[in-house]
């Protein structure tokens, strides 16, 4: 089953040791096949509204910064459980925040 | 918040390969290294709950286990009174490193073990599967998975395979791709189960390509892993029926895992070595993942990637999927031209899929009512039911008016009918088998006298005489029955001479064995049973009256000549010795066991294994055939 991981923007700026841990960790997850894909998001981003006819299009941002999605990593693993120990071991690496994970389901 | 249990099963998964293969250079020894594991696993399942999980699992259990192996080695060290093995212990600080890896899936894949239990071992130390997970995705109780492994391990210390590097490479990748099948050919339901093991094959793969990346067929193979997977939504209609490539909707392949397929392509072709099998057959799944609609294949692409695969795979399967891919490229006549060399290869003859390929090529060469056929007959041997629904299906799509005259089946099951029970049973197996064969739903009338003698000598290619000419009467009366006596003229009785060999099967001059001339001339010269041949002792033979166990068992001068040196030397016991030393499989019975020696006898199981290795024929074969004078045992 797939994962979606969401994390949302730090407060805090990344360091040195963060960029190297969390380059080991997604080398891991990638040679062990569980990561599928992974990559940052501008937090800034468009919005985009319909109704009836009209299609609308907005610049952001809109959320706090600290709301703003700031990448993303899907994951293919066996459980629930195991994505909740990816998701525990990227928390440890990058530190106080937040992540949002969803199943993916389809293609 | 989970709890920690099933925490410590996700940090096994994902860690065991790692423990398992840092324990395997410390301590040499698969089983060991596993056991060492689940030590330290077990101590995760006593302390986790109450110390709660630790910063970091992984490096946890890894301390542990070594830990463990570190006790282990100085407590043997100890009881040889031997020092410390410094070297080995001072090598216990080094993190387990991908060669590690790399090693224990070679040992985990190597060929001294049969392939089952290379999967299953594999599945259990690299994938760090429960043997009760390994079980239910290979259908079987857990026990024999369990018995399976642990097989396996004393296979491997027994072999004296370790910690060495192998160039075996395409044995794992074997396994890899076994395991990836095997998940494949499940479908729905309870098979979904199954389906996750094609899962824990790409997984494999990914990590194989990790380890090893210089190697092409490893990306090759991975290759087409990711891509045959990207069509896992498309390839079942709802019913669970097969839906073929070309009809598949390809907006559902999955995207992704195409693009990680092309990527994965792109690496073996940087890689080194020529293209082998995987290479060449992930080549042909790109070629159907990059084209947008059926229509778009490059099919004479893929027609010469399919002989090119031919040289290297000359499989049957290999065979017909080109003749497939050809059928596309050049017309269907090109295809059906390949097919019809295939129909002559007896592993083929119940083969669904070689009838299904022939009727969807006679239909578009504009055949129907014989593609109709083909399709019906591919049906009758669909080995599940949603393909044989499908399959009849497109037969009854066809546009064909009903064929007139008398039927084959209709008929093969009037005569059956009218006839007495023995005979009806023994020509109802000849006349069935032929039906199969060449179609329920053919008319009388399209049958030939040379078409049947085809189907006879392919369906019993090698069968004495006394069967043959069973076969041929069902065909003759049936014949006659139906007012066509002229079909059976294509088969001849066989007469089986009394006192020729009828079955000739000289020993191949390489076995230069002993014990093998031996029981060969014994089996044919006394014709006794082999049970009772394998249940001699050598206090039973009379030498000078050339017999056993008062004259239930004779021979003559072929065994004569070698029964002397078979029993020098052996003061009591089993004749016919087994393999090797004593101590494999089960422990023997007390009557196959020498009181004074120890000396065990050959096992049938095995005895039947050697003589098919020498002849392709079974023992029982091999006892009714009547002895040559002078035959085999002078060599």
């Amino acid at each position: 089953m797939r994962y979606l991981m969401m994390q949302k923007a730090q407060t805090t700026e990344p360091d040195a040791n963060l960029y190297a841990e969390m380059a080991a960790f997604v080398e891991e997850l990638t040679a062990s096949g569980v990561l599928l894909a992974t990559g940052g998001l501008d937090p800034v981003g468009f919005k985009m509204t319909s109704a009836g006819d009209d299609i609308t299009v907005t610049d952001g941002p809109f959320t706090e910064a600290k709301e703003a999605i700031g990448g993303f990593a899907l994951v293919e693993v066996r459980s629930k459980e195991e994505a909740i120990e990816l998701a525990r071991r990227f928390r440890k690496i990058v530190g106080d925040g937040e992540s949002v994970i969803h199943q993916v389901f389809g293609p | 918040m989970t709890d920690t249990s099933a925490t410590v099963g996700v940090v096994w998964k994902q860690e065991s390969a790692r423990i398992v293969a840092g324990l395997l250079r410390l301590v040499r020894d698969v089983g060991l290294a596993e056991e060492l594991a689940q030590d330290a696993l077990v101590a995760a399942l006593e302390q986790w709950p109450a110390t709660g999980v630790p910063e970091n699992p992984g490096a946890w259990l890894m301390t542990i286990a070594k830990r463990r192996a570190v006790d282990h080695i100085r407590r043997v060290r100890t009881q040889e009174r031997l020092a410390p093995d410094i070297a080995r212990l001072s090598e216990t600080d080094q993190e387990p490193g991908d060669d590690d890896v790399l090693r224990l899936m070679f040992t985990s894949c190597h060929p001294v073990l049969p392939t089952e239990a290379r999967v299953a071992l594999t599945l259990r130390v690299i994938a760090g599967l429960s043997p009760a997970e390994i079980a239910r995705g290979f259908l079987v109780g857990e026990q024999v998975i369990v018995q399976r492994i642990a097989a396996a391990k004393r296979t491997l210390a027994e072999a004296g395979v370790s910690y060495e590097p192998s160039t075996q490479l395409s044995s794992v990748l074997e396994v890899v791709y076994l395991i990836f099948n095997e998940g494949y050919s499940a479908t729905s339901g309870a098979d979904l189960i199954r389906a996750d093991l094609c899962l824990e094959a790409l997984r494999l793969g990914r990590l194989l390509a990790v380890l090893a990346p210089e190697q092409a067929e490893v990306h090759g193979l991975v290759a087409l892993m990711e891509i045959q997977q990207s069509r896992s939504a498309a390839r079942t209609g709802p019913g669970g029926e097969p839906i073929p490539l070309h009809e598949q909707n390809r907006g559902r392949w999955d995207q992704l895992l195409i693009r990680r397929g092309f990527a994965a392509m792109l690496r073996a072709r940087e890689a080194e070595g020529p293209p082998g099998p995987y290479v060449l057959q992930a080549a042909i799944a790109v070629c159907h993942a990059q084209a947008r609609t059926a229509e778009e294949t490059d099919w004479v692409r893929i027609a010469t990637l399919y002989e090119a695969l031919e040289r290297l795979l000359p499989t049957p399967v290999v065979r017909l999927n080109r003749a497939v891919a050809v059928g596309f490229a050049h017309g269907p006549q090109a295809g059906l031209d390949l097919l019809d060399e295939l129909r002559a290869d007896s592993k083929l003859a119940d083969y669904h899929l070689l009838p299904s390929v022939r009727g969807d090529l006679l239909v578009r060469l504009g055949r129907p009512a014989e593609g109709r056929r083909e399709l019906e007959r591919a049906a009758s041997l669909a080995r599940n039911a949603a393909e044989r629904d499908f399959l009849l299906r497109r037969a009854a799509a066809l546009a064909v008016p009903e064929e007139s005259g008398m039927l084959l089946g209709p008929a093969v099951a009037g005569f059956v009918g009218s006839l007495g029970p023995a005979t009806s049973r023994a020509y109802g197996q000849t006349l069935h088998r032929i039906a199969r064969s060449a179609g329920d739903r053919l008319p009388l009338a399209g049958l030939t006298a040379a078409g049947i003698a085809e189907i006879c000598a392919m369906a019993w290619p090698d069968v004495a005489p006394r069967s043959w000419n069973r076969h041929v009467a069902a065909v003759r009366s049936f014949a006659t029955w139906a007012g066509v006596p002229e079909l059976a003229s294509g088969l001849r009785p066989r007469r089986a001479r009394p006192g020729s060999v009828a079955v000739h099967a000289p020993l191949p001059p390489s076995e230069p064995s002993l014990r093998e001339r031996a029981l060969w001339c014994l089996l044919r010269e006394s014709s006794a049973k082999v049970g009772a041949v394998l249940a001699l002792n050598v206090e039973d033979l009379d030498l000078a009256d050339r017999s056993a166990r008062d004259g239930a068992i004779v021979w003559r001068s072929g065994t004569a000549r070698l029964l002397p040196e078979l029993s020098a030397g052996v003061p009591g016991g089993g004749l016919v010795p087994p393999d090797g030393g004593p101590g494999r499989g089960p422990p023997p019975a007390p009557a196959d066991l020498c009181p004074e020696t120890g000396r065990r006898r050959l096992s049938y199981e095995r005895a039947e294994y050697l003589c098919k290795r020498m002849t392709g024929r079974s023992l029982g074969r091999l006892r009714h055939a009547p002895a040559v004078p002078g035959d085999p045992g002078q060599r």
